[in-house]
């Protein structure tokens, strides 16, 4: 992702020449904590991957790929296919779920709209610990859904509702939606009313005009926001945690695991690295779909 | 009002989607008033007993004190990077300063996992571990895109005409920085800090792994009590995160543009 790409690029204008002092005094503190604080961490964990392992939690620089064999192994190639289908199949119903929400809500009146960007901004920012505990109460044999299915007979008494797959799933999807719906914004929110009104006055339907004008329109922004739902769910890691077993665990357990449970940091940073380069080819792919499909629209 | 069934669908389709992200935030809400320590929904009693016992209790308090005040620092810290950042884009279209911006977006991107195994790998390898100001430093560096990218909306809104009408007549840029890029500023400077202090209040994985021993924020708190078992005050603890987050946006919504901020530019009527 580039400056471009969040909005970062400056507008055009004749503005005086840069004196370099002035510039030099902005930008040189920011760029130290940049520096120290994204840039040396970002090495030090690649370095950290091919280091040699010690006992007892230890390690010690070097150059070896002890880690990296640990990573073709089936194991690994079963959690990252696990960590993918999940995301998938999260992003499949965030994606179709979000994006109509994000159309209505962009034809909304001022009011009605800053009320739902209030309410997904603050339902956004709220904890994974605490959404996870809201759905543990939620789904728990002493809360409302186990009872009021197990009074109809579609669960045995006392059964529960998690851990399993559709439980991590469905809280993976409440989480997202937030995230996919505001990222979905922007865009909607540009689109030309007038195309619209153009293709209902050659007789489409409001529906037709959606799937047929606006959907193709939006391709590349379906497809980002596709992707941004897999970085957040292979980063997850409360929710597969609690509402999952083990099967259902992400790589983020296995990462967190790795450092903080066996000691074993370089290891975890093996599988960081793994899992930044999935990220990276996933995006190129991402961004050569979009493009070449831009190009036959 | 229209009736047409496309109206009625596109209306269900909206109520279904608030109703399923409210429901978890009202259950919890709605037991963290009930008057037993068993855990039942919809509350039998109301009551508000574990409200009491929630600000009495030293460990919650402390951890609540905690959690402010790494949130407000590092709503500070990133706000004060990304200021400089964004005016060198803005005023002098800086080709470092957008470098510097890529890379705070980027950071942005990486999964929440990633960034906190590279700095709670960085924080061992300096030594300086389990304290405070890591998780102040490492949340204002994961969260800089949110004020990298409200910045430059906020300097965007500028009149770029009203800048240069300054300068001839003569106003330095201290002037000019007083005059008009300050008033125009402080609303989406206001917006970055809640933002960015809402979101670290929040953050539990890079908290835990940079600093968790020692430094006890409140999600970590709560995510410690519930591996122990249920026990009504969590509940209250996170009713405090609701209130604190809605209300941080609402106040947002009043004090500027949500419509714009979020990255509308097209005009959007009343």
């Amino acid at each position: 992702m580039t400056a471009a790409d969040i909005g970062l690029t400056a507008p055009a204008g004749d503005l005086p020449a840069k004196p370099r002092w002035i510039l030099a005094g902005l930008l040189t503190g920011p760029a130290l904590y940049i520096l120290i604080m994204a840039i040396v961490p970002a090495f030090l964990m690649v370095q950290l991957s091919l280091a040699h392992r010690e006992v007892g939690g230890l390690w010690s620089p070097g150059f070896e790929l002890t880690q990296y064999r640990q990573l073709a192994t089936p194991l690994f190639a079963r959690i990252m296919g696990f960590s993918l289908l999940l995301a998938l199949t999260g992003a499949a119903i965030c994606v179709s779920l979000a994006f109509p929400a994000a159309y209505f809500i962009t034809r909304m009146r001022r009011r009605a709209q800053v009320s739902w960007l209030v309410f997904l901004l603050g339902s956004l920012s709220l904890s994974e610990v605490l959404i996870v505990f809201a759905f543990q109460v939620l789904l728990s044999t002493s809360g409302t859904l186990a009872g009021a299915l197990s009074a109809v007979g579609l669960l045995a008494p006392g059964a529960s509702l998690y851990p399993n797959f559709p439980a991590v799933l469905t809280c993976l999807v409440y989480l997202l939606l937030p995230y996919v719906i505001l990222f979905f914004y922007p865009a909607l929110s540009q689109l030309d009313p007038e195309v619209e009104q153009a293709a209902a006055t050659m007789g489409a339907s409001r529906v037709s005009t959606f799937i047929g004008v606006v959907l193709p329109m939006m391709r590349g922004q379906i497809l980002t926001g596709v992707l941004l739902v897999v970085i957040f769910t292979f980063g997850a890691y409360l929710t597969p945690l609690v509402l999952g077993r083990p099967p259902q665990w992400t790589i983020a357990i296995h990462i967190n695991n790795a450092a903080m449970g066996a000691g074993n940091l370089p290891l975890a940073a093996a599988y960081a690295v793994a899992v930044v380069a999935f990220m990276a080819a996933l995006l190129a792919v991402t961004r050569l779909l979009s493009r070449r499909r831009e190009a036959e629209a | 009002m229209s009736v047409n069934p496309g109206a009625i669908l596109r209306r269900g389709f909206l109520a279904l989607l608030a109703l399923f992200l409210a429901a978890p935030l009202i259950v919890v809400a709605s037991v963290s008033f009930n008057a037993t320590r068993r855990m039942s929904f919809p509350p039998t009693a109301f009551s508000l007993r574990w409200y009491g016992e929630f600000f009495g209790d030293h460990a919650w308090m402390a951890s609540l004190e905690r959690s402010l005040t790494i949130a407000g620092l590092a709503a500070l810290t990133a706000v004060l990077v990304a200021l400089p950042i964004t005016y060198a884009i803005w005023r002098y279209q800086a080709k470092a300063a957008a470098f510097l911006a890529g890379i705070g977006g980027a950071l942005f991107l990486i999964p929440g996992v990633v960034a906190a195994l590279m700095l709670s790998a960085f924080w061992g390898v300096t030594g300086h571990v389990g304290r405070l100001e890591n998780v102040v430093l490492s949340h204002a560096i994961v969260l800089l895109g949110i004020p990298l990218s409200l910045l430059m909306v906020g300097f965007r809104t500028i009149d770029q005409a009203q800048v240069e009408a300054a300068y001839t007549m003569g106003a330095r840029d201290s002037d000019a920085f007083r005059m008009v890029v300050r008033p125009a500023m402080t609303p989406y400077i206001l917006c970055a800090f809640v933002f960015v202090f809402v979101l670290s209040i929040n953050e539990y994985l890079i908290a835990y792994m940079v600093a968790g021993f020692t430094v006890q924020t409140l999600p970590i708190k709560i995510f410690a009590n519930m591996r122990q078992g249920y026990e009504p005050t969590m509940c209250v603890a996170a009713v405090i995160f609701m209130v604190l987050g809605f209300s941080a946006f609402a106040l947002m919504s009043k004090v500027a543009d949500l419509p714009r901020l979020m990255g509308r530019t097209r005009p959007l009527e009343d």
